[in-house]
């Protein structure tokens, strides 16, 4: 039993880090028909980013900051201006293919520009443990757990109880029907792109210390990204949070009682399992067929 | 096909067939490595230049088929036994994948395929009883055509040239027959397509399915052709490797994974100064020309001769781009 | 006699908005059916439902007698229906002849003897027919897309055609055509009609066109059928009157 609390714990911290790359990820989709493929290295980066501040001589709050800044420069202004506009007129596949192009790009660079060794990453509070129960929970999960749901609980203040909010789902929903109510319908994809921006840094951020920073994170957390958002329902928000954390519970749990040979691939089995039982995901809709 | 382009074809014909009397040993497995890797290319523009459909798994295809040709040739199995029976394993794969994937929309085969590739590469590694792990599989022979030992390098060249000119050749023929006016309907205006009676599911998915076989077929010739593989050669590299060579030779054009292969292939010797950084380079590259000219260098070809012949023509797009609708 | 089609009942709901809202007709064998209404009224809508494009949110669809409500639109164009489209929709790379031969070839036999018989699936003749049925001989090898508008709208009509089916909806065939062109269309699908005998629906903006063309014209507003009739009847209605100058 205690084992299991330390599983669900570390499971649920692991699931909300993915829920925050997911919400990012589906939310780009939703408002402007952008499949990022290279969202797993948008986590990836931002890392390298507060190391190189680090290594400049910034102590760890401000390096954070400053990862956080550039991520939302370099992830959000410069993607969505130099590859995701002058894509978007020759329809989603040329920029999902750009995308695939830029996830390789952002890879080799950070291992070519930084270092192809895993970098140690600064944990946010010293390594020490809490007893629940039985259970030896580390502080370390409890706190990605908390900035983690606060993040989340932030995002849904912002999204449902502010004007802007309000308009970036209406923007998601129905771009036409938003420009016709006066909503500036280009900012708000914009602001879409910014708040994904923030999203993956801090996800990096929080997933960093345990998975130390290596130019290949971006492959695993990408497709947990997209096993979430396709579990939750590809263009719901709350799908893609509801998909991150039974994600990160059922990974976590499987790596205890499955064969670590076969570890990465249970998350691979449940996206295959979702899209032949229920591809819209468990709180998406069935699209219809458009004219 | 304009003069120029059959001119050119014709040259480049020639140039295959004689490339392997002027080249050193590693340059005939260089364009020998082209031949082969061409032809997985032809099955991936089958399914994305044609049917619109991202495939990440075109290097597993690659992967499966060459572990099935290692495996069965030292039982005894004749070459081309395995040979066929690669592509047919790889067709019933893509089948398989394929049917629930592409009940959606969204593009879910591309996640799909990325999935299976890493689920492939997994099983590869780890069932060492069957495929010997990372310590991989060495001296696939050559096969024997009627008397013919392909052991040479040479040899083996041209042999791979031949199939290559077989499959291109069938291919040419479907996409001449009515298959091929329904993917280009498929690829132009899906919906229109589906009212006119076309099952555009049923097109797509025998496109990705052929395409995942052409695939099988081409790791079939790459087995006996580099004798040694192992399970980190068809990883997602490979995939997205040919997934580059269909966006830069043109997708959608029937010569572009000639041109794009000729490239990957060639790029890493070219750029040996510049060792680790071409794949950045190269990835830099595809996001400029996805912004500038997405139907790759044929593209790029075809819009020269065409304002060289000063005709007037209506825009293409190879890369399929979402049907103008309503 | 049973009707070729029948809609039973039919609404669509698009989150809070009813865009067709219990709509029932019928359509006899070798009518011309007339629809018509202000914009918003849920002529497109409707159209889409009865053809597979979207799934209702309630009624029925049948085609002679059979339920066919939310069948895919190719399994549909197979049993003998057929439609164009309000916004173009020809194959613009592919030249006419190519167009045509497209539209019929699903219809004549397998998949495998597609891949295997001949590159035109045995249509070239009836193409050939098609092209001249339209008066479009001259253009026959042309990609479809350098064709000026309004011939490009007969194509459309034309690959409608092609697989001879007995039902046929026209949407807004008469959009965005210049007057000359107009006639010689209505013309035509008025030839195809007597010709074949079959069956036409046509959504039209356009009063002169349907006045000219449809036996029999339906009015529709805010998603429900508000009259029915001969179109000089309807024409006269005081209630049709109303719901355009409404608008």
């Amino acid at each position: 039993m205690a084992s299991f609390i330390q599983l669900l714990v570390s499971g649920l911290a692991t699931g909300a880090i993915y829920a925050l790359i997911a919400v990012g990820f589906t939310l780009l989709w939703q408002t402007s028909q952008t499949i990022n493929f290279a969202q797993g290295e948008f986590v990836m980066l931002p890392a390298f980013f507060v190391l190189a501040a680090m290594n400049a001589g910034a102590p760890f709050w401000l390096a954070a900051l400053i990862g956080i800044a550039l991520s939302i420069v370099i992830l959000g202004i410069l993607f969505k201006v130099i590859i995701v506009d002058p894509m978007l007129k020759y329809g989603v596949l040329p920029l999902v293919i750009s995308t695939i192009a830029l996830s390789l790009f952002l890879k080799e660079s950070a291992k070519d520009f930084y270092s192809s060794q895993a970098q140690p990453f600064p944990a946010l509070v010293p390594p020490t443990d809490i007893h629940i129960f039985d259970a030896v929970v580390s502080t370390q999960s409890l706190l990605v757990l908390a900035i983690a749901i606060l993040t989340v609980i932030a995002l849904h203040i912002l999204l449902n109880k502010t004007r802007i909010g309000r308009q970036m789902q209406a923007t998601a929903q129905n771009p036409t029907l938003a420009r016709i109510l006066g909503i500036p319908v280009q900012r708000m994809v914009l602001y879409t792109f910014l708040l994904n921006a923030v999203l993956v840094a801090i996800a990096s951020i929080l997933v960093s210390p345990i998975y130390l920073a290596k130019f290949t994170n971006g492959e695993t957390l990408g497709m947990a990204a997209f096993i979430a958002a396709i579990i939750g329902g590809f263009n719901e928000v709350r799908g893609a949070i509801l998909g991150g954390v039974i994600l990160g519970v059922l990974d976590n749990l499987s790596a205890a009682y499955i064969s670590s040979q076969y570890r990465g691939a249970f998350p691979l089995i449940i996206l295959i399992a979702v899209i032949l039982f229920r591809p819209q995901g468990l709180l998406g809709r069935i699209e219809e067929r458009t004219v | 096909m304009t003069r120029v382009g059959i001119i050119a074809v014709v040259v480049a014909a020639v140039a295959a067939i004689a490339a392997p009397f002027f080249l050193k040993p590693f340059g005939i497995f260089l364009i020998s490595t082209w031949v082969v890797l061409t032809i997985a290319a032809i099955g991936l523009n089958l399914t994305l230049g044609y049917a619109g459909q991202i495939s990440l798994a075109q290097g597993a295809f690659v992967g499966i088929g060459a572990y099935t040709v290692a495996l069965l040739t030292p039982l005894g199995v004749p070459f081309f036994a395995a040979f066929f029976a690669a592509g047919l394993l790889c067709f019933a794969i893509g089948w398989v994948l394929g049917y629930p994937a592409l009940r959606v929309q969204h593009h879910y085969l591309a996640f799909v395929t990325l999935a299976f590739t890493t689920l492939v590469f997994l099983v590869l590694r780890n069932e060492e009883w069957l495929t010997n792990g990372i310590y991989g599989i060495t001296g696939t022979q050559r096969p024997i055509l009627f008397g013919w030992k392909t052991n040479g390098a040479r040899d083996f060249y041209f042999l791979c040239l031949g199939v290559l000119g077989l499959l291109s050749l069938a291919t040419w023929w479907m996409l001449r027959s009515p298959w091929g006016r329904a993917f280009v309907a498929l690829r132009e205006n899906p919906i229109r397509a589906l009212s006119l009676g076309l099952d555009t599911r049923l097109y797509t998915l025998m496109a990705f399915a052929i395409g995942s076989s052409l695939g099988g077929l081409s790791g079939a010739l790459y087995a006996p052709l580099v004798q040694f593989i192992e399970p980190n050669s068809f990883a997602l590299g490979l995939s997205f490797n040919l997934l580059l060579m269909v966006i830069v030779g043109g997708s959608g054009n029937f010569f572009g994974p000639f041109v794009g292969a000729l490239v990957a292939v060639l790029l890493p010797e070219w750029l040996r100064v510049t060792q680790s950084y071409y794949l950045i380079i190269y990835a830099a590259a595809i996001m400029v020309m996805m912004a500038f000219c997405p139907s790759g260098l044929l593209g790029l070809a075809e819009r020269a001769s065409r304002a060289l012949d000063g005709r007037r023509a209506v825009t293409k797009t190879s890369v399929p781009t979402e049907g103008a609708g309503p | 006699m049973t009707a070729v089609l029948e809609v039973s009942n039919l609404r669509k709901t698009f989150g809070g908005i009813t865009a067709v809202d219990g709509v029932s007709f019928d359509v006899r064998a070798g009518e011309i059916l007339g629809i018509i209404g202000p914009n918003g009224s849920g002529k497109s809508t409707l159209f889409n439902c009865v053809l597979g494009q979207l799934q209702p949110s309630a009624g029925d669809v049948r085609i002679d007698g059979k339920l066919t409500t939310g069948v895919r639109p190719c399994d549909l164009n197979r049993l003998g229906v057929s439609r164009t489209f309000q916004l173009l929709q020809v194959f613009p790379q592919l030249s006419v002849r190519d167009n045509l031969i497209l539209a019929g070839q699903e219809h004549q036999g397998s998949m495998a003897s597609r891949l295997f018989g001949r590159a035109d699936a045995g249509l070239g003749d009836t193409a050939t027919q098609m092209i001249e049925f339209f008066r479009l001989s001259h253009l026959a090898g042309e990609q479809a897309g350098s064709l000026s508008y309004g011939q490009q709208k007969l194509l459309d009509a034309a690959m409608a055609f092609m697989a001879g089916p007995r039902l046929v909806l026209l949407d807004e065939p008469a959009g965005g055509v210049n007057l000359t062109m107009l006639g010689h269309l209505r013309e035509r699908l008025q030839a195809y009609h007597a010709e074949r005998k079959a069956t036409f629906v046509v959504i039209e903006h356009q009063m002169e066109f349907v006045m000219a063309l449809c036996t029999r014209v339906l009015v529709l507003a805010e998603g429900r059928i508000i009259a029915e009739g001969a179109p000089q009847d309807i024409r006269r209605n005081p209630v049709v009157i109303k719901a355009y100058l409404g608008h």
